[in-house]
């Protein structure tokens, strides 16, 4: 039997290729968990930090900043800050005690529609097992 | 009628308090004694220099619900924070006591604060008289002494062997313990503090609020609001509506107008963008200010910011220096 | 305190107000309990007489400058202060023209409390490997010779040994102290963004309640917005009134900044910072 947790995602998906990925899943009716709640943003580099820590302090179970290929940025090159930026904070949350496996930082472009709903069954089933994170309490 | 009290007996005493009562006491945490909710009697440290935040925290908390807005099936109710419970401050010193007074003064004049008078009402103060002054204390030339019983309920002086029970009002009679034997020995000299003359400053602060002193005391100022966390006296607060799912409090938290923005209008004035503005603003709500409105002068010389002051900015050097102003100006 | 070396700091601050090279000199002086020290801003050549400097003079001067921009401005500097210099050199916060640099070598500082001082050097003292400033204009007293220990961030792997879940719990306790006096971030030089996030009110990043969880976003954001830049003054963690260990999260950073993309800040003026430059070919934990 599932459990009844229901794990909080919220993932920033990029517009060119992470957002369209996760709308190829959808346009080609693969099935995902629905626990995750997509905000899309124009580039992964546009997430800030402070997005990813509101959320966790808000209560949200996990948090996914997905974005185009290294190389395939539409910007050309905001991917590769994005890699910088959430290798460093990724490791900062565990830190201050988030574990770091709440925390995915994903290339998914347009048309990996397959690769984006495995990595959110797979995501989902990570956060389920290691249980709720209430809001300020545990880790 | 002074009556003695052991140790033992204060611990014995803080114990039955405790049934009834929340009682604040000066607590070891980590490198800071502070003023806090104890479990048991045991917790309370007696030997101690004047707490890193003063007791006011428990009349106005850091930061505190006034009340919440629950919508529940299409019906609004407003739900005002309660005082459960009755309280005791135990251990204040003197000094604190006054801040506590002071405090009233805008708080308790009408239409008072609600929640502060409730809890005014609800807590009792057992003051514990200084038998040590440091060296940044003040608080004889701020209206106060190391010994003075005027704003607690009970004040305890350590003697010798235990401690002098000094019943002050109505409302500490009724926290006594029975059995306590009256003390006839004699009641220690307070120690002696070095004197900062204040009056001729309030008259003086009136053509002062133009000179380029301020700039130049604030060159320094970090503007960090240590000095008014830190003080029992500031009472400046922020407000904020927290809205989520159906619910909304009001929450108020400690502000100060050190800090940037505090003054910051909606449109984008701000009345107050320098650091000498800033800090002046302290200094005349202290100095001028309070005394214009409540007649006293919002300082108790506990000494807490001229200790934690990153930067030395000395509120007694900032008196002096105001008189020396004052008398280059009249002697030219 | 070395006589010689403050006669030094003396006679070039009085020549610099005297010759106008400079507007204002800022230096230290002795704190009103006669024990600890202060920062002292001199415009006046006769009040240069009152600079002084020894084991107690921690401040981090250089935050001053921030204040001062557009004038032209003396600034007593010690080793680990200079890197602030670069950092807002860097950062394109100063100019180079505008400031003087008094370089002072350093013997290390020692902890001290308002009427108190320690024999105790301070932490970041006793792994800094540095003898002189790494950048300045003048140097008073020569270079002092350091033995200092290796930075080995021994606390920091010991924090990273234990389990999130204890972690968790010991930052939520510290942050339980914080009374958002923002006293961390008004001394720290790497802190001038003209609206802090913690200010800011659209959108509203962080609420007024002082309590844990907004305390922990608070201290989260402080500490990586320094990621990459924090030169380890240390000034955070000396004025937190409730002493809370701020050393242990931004030399986490440091640590790991160090290890991910080999930089430390404040030691280049024109090296590009980590997060403003990247390279192709890296690649990071989470994509392996």
């Amino acid at each position: 039997m599932k459990s009844e947790y229901q794990p909080k995602v919220i993932g920033f998906l990029c517009n060119w290729c992470s957002y369209a990925g996760a709308d190829m899943a959808g346009t080609s009716r693969m099935r995902y968990p629905q626990n995750i709640r997509i905000i899309r943003v124009p580039c992964s580099g546009r997430v800030d930090p402070l997005f990813v820590v509101k959320c966790f302090q808000r209560g949200a179970d996990g948090v996914l900043v997905s974005g185009c290929h290294p190389g395939d940025c539409h910007y050309t090159e905001g991917n590769y800050h994005t890699r910088r930026r959430f290798a460093l904070l990724r490791e900062f949350l565990d830190y201050l005690g988030i574990a770091k496996e709440r925390m995915r930082v994903e290339w998914v472009s347009a048309s990996e529609g397959q690769k984006f709903a495995d990595l959110l069954s797979d995501f989902t089933a990570e956060l389920a097992g290691l249980g709720p994170r209430s809001k300020i309490l545990d880790g | 009628m002074n009556l003695f009290a052991s140790k033992d007996d204060l611990i014995r005493w803080i114990g039955e308090l405790l049934k009834e009562h929340i009682v604040i006491a000066p607590v070891q945490v980590q490198e800071q004694t502070l003023f806090q909710p104890i479990s048991k009697a045991e917790e309370v440290v007696f030997d101690f220099n004047n707490t890193t935040l003063s007791p006011k925290g428990w009349f106005l908390p850091p930061t505190e619900t006034l009340f919440s807005v629950q919508k529940d099936d299409g019906k609004v109710e407003l739900v005002p924070t309660q005082v459960e419970r009755d309280a005791v401050i135990f251990g204040l010193h003197p000094c604190d006591a006054r801040g506590i007074a002071l405090m009233d003064k805008p708080f308790l004049e009408e239409p008072s604060d609600t929640l502060y008078r409730e809890r005014r009402n609800r807590t009792a103060l057992i003051g514990l008289a200084c038998r040590q002054a440091q060296p940044e204390c003040f608080c004889t030339s701020m209206g106060s002494a190391p010994d003075d019983p005027s704003n607690v309920d009970i004040l305890l002086t350590e003697v010798e062997d235990g401690y002098i029970v000094q019943v002050v009002t109505e409302k500490g009679k009724t926290l006594l313990p029975k059995g306590l034997a009256e003390y006839k020995g004699k009641v220690p000299a307070p120690p002696e503090l070095k004197a900062v003359p204040t009056r001729e400053v309030i008259s003086a602060m009136r053509e002062l609020f133009n000179d380029p002193y301020w700039e130049q005391v604030a060159d320094r100022c970090l503007h960090c609001n240590i000095c008014a966390y830190v003080c029992p006296t500031c009472y400046c607060f922020d407000m904020r509506d927290y809205a989520d799912k159906g619910k909304v409090e009001r929450v108020r938290s400690w502000e100060s107008c050190q800090s940037p923005g505090f003054s910051l209008t909606a449109g984008g004035y701000d009345p107050r963008t320098t650091k000498g503005e800033r800090l002046r603003q302290r200094f005349y709500h202290k100095l001028f200010y309070f005394p214009e409105q409540f007649q006293d002068v919002a300082c108790v010389g506990c000494g807490r910011c001229v200790r934690d002051c990153p930067v030395n900015i000395d509120i007694r050097e900032v008196i002096s220096n105001l008189q020396q102003v004052t008398e280059a100006k009249s002697g030219s | 305190m070395d006589k010689e070396l403050i006669q030094q700091i003396r006679d070039k601050a009085r020549n610099l107000l005297e010759e106008g090279t400079v507007e204002g000199v800022i230096g230290y002086e002795r704190a009103s309990d006669g024990v600890t020290s202060r920062p002292l801003f001199v415009y006046n050549p006769s009040d240069t007489e009152r600079l002084i400097y020894d084991e107690t003079c921690a401040h981090n001067l250089v935050k001053y400058l921030l204040d001062k921009k557009g004038k032209k401005m003396a600034v007593v500097v010690k080793p680990c202060d200079s890197r602030a210099i670069n950092l807002l050199l860097n950062e394109g916060q100063i100019e180079r023209d505008n400031v003087f640099i008094i370089g002072v070598g350093c013997p290390g500082m020692v902890e001290t409390n308002w009427n108190h001082k320690s024999e105790t050097l301070q932490a970041k003292c006793r792994t800094c490997q540095l003898s002189k400033p790494v950048v300045y204009d003048f140097l008073a007293g020569g270079e002092i010779e350091r033995q200092a220990e290796e930075e080995t961030y021994s606390d920091i792997t010991e924090e990273e040994a234990k389990s999130v879940a204890t972690r968790r719990g010991f930052w939520l306790e510290q942050f339980g102290h914080c009374i958002r006096c923002y006293a961390c971030r008004q001394v720290c030089p790497g802190c001038y963004c003209p609206v802090c996030f913690a200010e800011r009110l659209d959108p509203l990043w962080l609420g007024i309640r002082i309590a844990p969880e907004e305390n922990d976003m608070w201290q989260t954001i402080r500490s990586f917005h320094l990621a990459g830049r924090c030169i380890g003054c240390n000034e955070c963690e000396r004025v937190c009134p409730v002493g809370i260990p701020l050393s242990l999260l931004n030399r986490k950073l440091e640590k790991d900044v160090k290890e991910l993309f080999a930089f430390q800040a404040g030691l280049d003026p024109e090296e590009k910072p980590p997060f403003a430059t990247f390279k192709k070919e890296e690649v990071m934990e989470f994509e392996k």
